[in-house]
């Protein structure tokens, strides 16, 4: 029952990955420039790998913004964003994953009666303003470097290309893993306290207990993305604003960027360490900064090249995610609670402070979690192996027939 | 990752390999329409035989390139631009192929009095697509610079165009000793050498739009 639970978390990541992987490689994919296959599997393997790594800084935000304190509610909060921006992502709306786990936290402060921390929501709120300004500034200033030393080289159109591919692949895998590190919070962030797992040991390294829920976050956002982001990564970037590969280029990096920013620890503890303010840790919002960045450029090159009615739509989910997914959240937890009579969470006081319902400790469960674990990895590792075995039989298979061609016409 | 630098290396080698094809054209022909005019029949069939080699490389390598331009998703918003011009190309090559082939079946008779102003034409419409070939190796290397190099070819169009209106006005209005059957003959030849400057200036038209495409 208790792993139950974690399938609305799971859920929120498969939409997740359904919906922000396409900030990552839509313009990619858009362009054309990647397949769709490709950007699916080096995503899926980046954004794992960002949220085992580097995925703790981001969390500790959101649990200062609401601290749920029994597992029903993580489920109903998690499930409620999840429904949230599966919704929006099926009617094909650019939809936040962040801003509808935060207005599924707020709806969970409201029914259990807790106070909403300012600070940590205005900390939140500022970085959806900064996110796609600092978005946006980063995107001009590398897209103007990028023609001049594209400009200055008197590099070969073909050549410059094949760079800016590569180039693409690279930002790209950054990007997922940065997006798995800074969005991984989103997903699990809520459940990390429910669950106190064995470490598993895997000889060279070994994975904490948080560690193992974003793997299995990461894993569910790899899903995602294989699944069901085709569709969303087909027409971002087009919509905004035609995207050149450059451009595109410029816009994932600088995507990447911003999420890496407000993800690393490391880079944060290095300003301090400088005398200068610290970066917060917060789940920033990769659609909002993927829409600054584009915006960024259209504006570069002329505000008369920029979708304004779909901007303005944009926006507007931006105001109506959090308030959707903290209605749904707020009601979801009201049926949960007094229907099927499921604890979800109550006033957080100075005697229940570290106080968590049921908490899972069990060593079978951990057993579970690293069969399983180990099981999706070996099953991974052959699907990747099959397709490139396959890639190389196509291309093969091209090039015998193009000798064949040119035997026949002589 | 090595695989794409191959491909990409390739790739450049034989578009490079083709433009040259084609600028190799333009001169071959220029030599066998001043040998046809001469009456060099020799030198002719040599300049003929060398221009139909180069026709076939340019087709294999225009194959080629499309090949590979659609398997490895090379270039992928500008390739169909880039595949019609490499194919407008090759269109001009073709031209001055089936040209010179037509003349060694016909064996046309022009008048010794016309060589010069036939020359002329010839020279005049071989110009603009010359002018193309800079252009061309431009637009891959320093797309910027692109319209200013297409200049010429819109003069050379416009030159040819007075030439071949002005020979035409001679052969019908002027020879009375030509009979009619030759006068047609000789117009065919005309509109033949005009087609390559036609040709020239619609493959300029592609490539400056492709030049602002690519620059803005």
């Amino acid at each position: 029952m208790i792993l139950f639970f974690l399938v609305s978390g799971l859920f929120l990541g498969w939409s997740l990955g359904a919906n922000d992987a396409s900030n990552v490689f839509g313009t990619a994919v858009g362009s054309k420039m990647i397949s769709f296959r490709k950007a699916a599997i080096i995503a899926s393997v980046a954004v794992i790998l960002g949220a085992v790594i580097q995925g703790a800084g981001a969390s500790q935000t959101l649990g200062r913004l609401g601290s749920v304190n029994a597992i029903g509610g993580s489920f109903t909060l998690s499930l409620a964003a999840a429904f949230t921006v599966y919704s929006m992502t099926k009617f094909s709306l650019p939809v936040s994953s962040t801003q509808a786990v935060v207005g599924a936290i707020i709806g969970w402060n409201i029914f259990t009666g807790n106070r909403t921390d300012p600070g940590t929501l205005i900390t939140i709120l500022s970085t959806w303003i900064s996110g796609p300004i600092i978005g946006a500034v980063f995107s001009v200033l590398l897209y103007l470097l990028i023609r001049r030393i594209k400009r200055a080289s008197g590099i070969h159109l073909i050549r410059f290309e094949s760079l800016i591919k590569k180039g693409l692949i690279i930002v790209g895998a950054f990007g997922a893993y940065s997006l798995g590190a800074n969005n991984i919070a989103n997903v699990m962030g809520v459940f990390v306290p429910a669950f106190k797992l064995h470490d598993i040991d895997l000889g060279l390294f070994s994975l904490t207990s948080a560690q193992q829920l974003f793997l299995l976050g990461g894993l569910a956002i790899a899903a995602g993305i294989i699944t069901y982001s085709k569709r969303v990564m087909d027409t971002v970037g087009s919509n905004i604003i035609e995207l050149s590969a450059e451009a595109a280029m410029v816009v994932v990096l600088a995507h990447s960027l911003v999420l890496f920013i407000f993800s690393s620890t490391t880079l944060s503890d290095l300003l301090a360490r400088a005398g200068l303010p610290r970066i917060p840790m917060v789940p920033v919002s990769s659609t909002q900064v993927i829409v600054g960045c584009i915006a960024g450029i259209g504006v570069y090159k002329g505000v008369r090249n920029i979708n304004f009615k779909l901007l303005g739509q944009i926006a507007l989910g931006w105001v109506t995610t959090p308030v959707i997914s903290g209605l749904i959240s707020f009601f979801s937890l009201f049926l949960v609670k007094n229907i099927f009579n499921i604890d979800t969470g109550s006033k957080i006081t100075d005697d229940n402070m570290d106080y968590y319902s049921s908490v899972v400790a069990d060593e079978n469960i951990s057993l579970i979690f690293r069969y399983v674990l180990i099981g999706i990895i070996i099953a991974g590792s052959l699907a990747l192996i099959y397709y490139i075995l396959l890639e190389r039989k196509r291309v093969k298979e091209i090039k015998l027939s193009e000798e064949k061609f040119w035997k026949n016409l002589k | 990752m090595a695989l794409f630098t191959r491909t990409t290396k390739n790739l450049i080698l034989r578009i490079d390999e083709f433009i040259d094809n084609v600028e190799l054209g333009l001169l071959v022909f220029r030599e066998g329409i001043k040998a046809f005019l001469e009456k060099d029949q020799k030198t002719f069939l040599r300049h003929l035989h060398k221009l139909e080699s180069l026709e076939s490389n340019a087709d294999k390598l225009q194959r080629t390139i499309e090949n590979e331009m659609i398997t490895h998703s090379i270039l992928p918003q500008h390739r169909q631009e880039v595949i019609t011009l490499i194919d407008k190309l090759d269109e001009i090559i073709d031209v001055l192929k089936s040209s010179l082939v037509d003349y060694n079946i016909e064996q046309p008779d022009i008048p010794a009095s016309l060589n010069k102003s036939f020359l002329s034409l010839a020279d005049a419409s071989l110009f603009a697509a010359e002018e193309l070939i800079p252009a061309t190796r431009a637009y891959f290397r320093a797309p910027h610079t692109v319209r200013d190099k297409l200049l010429k070819i819109y003069y050379f169009e416009t030159e040819t165009d007075k030439i071949s209106k002005s020979l035409k006005k001679t052969i019908f209005q002027d020879m009375n000793e030509l009979d009619l059957a030759q006068k047609s003959n000789l117009r065919y030849i005309i509109n033949r050498l005009e087609a390559i400057s036609d040709l020239a200036q619609r493959a300029a038209d592609l490539l400056s739009a492709m030049a602002i495409k690519i620059i803005m």
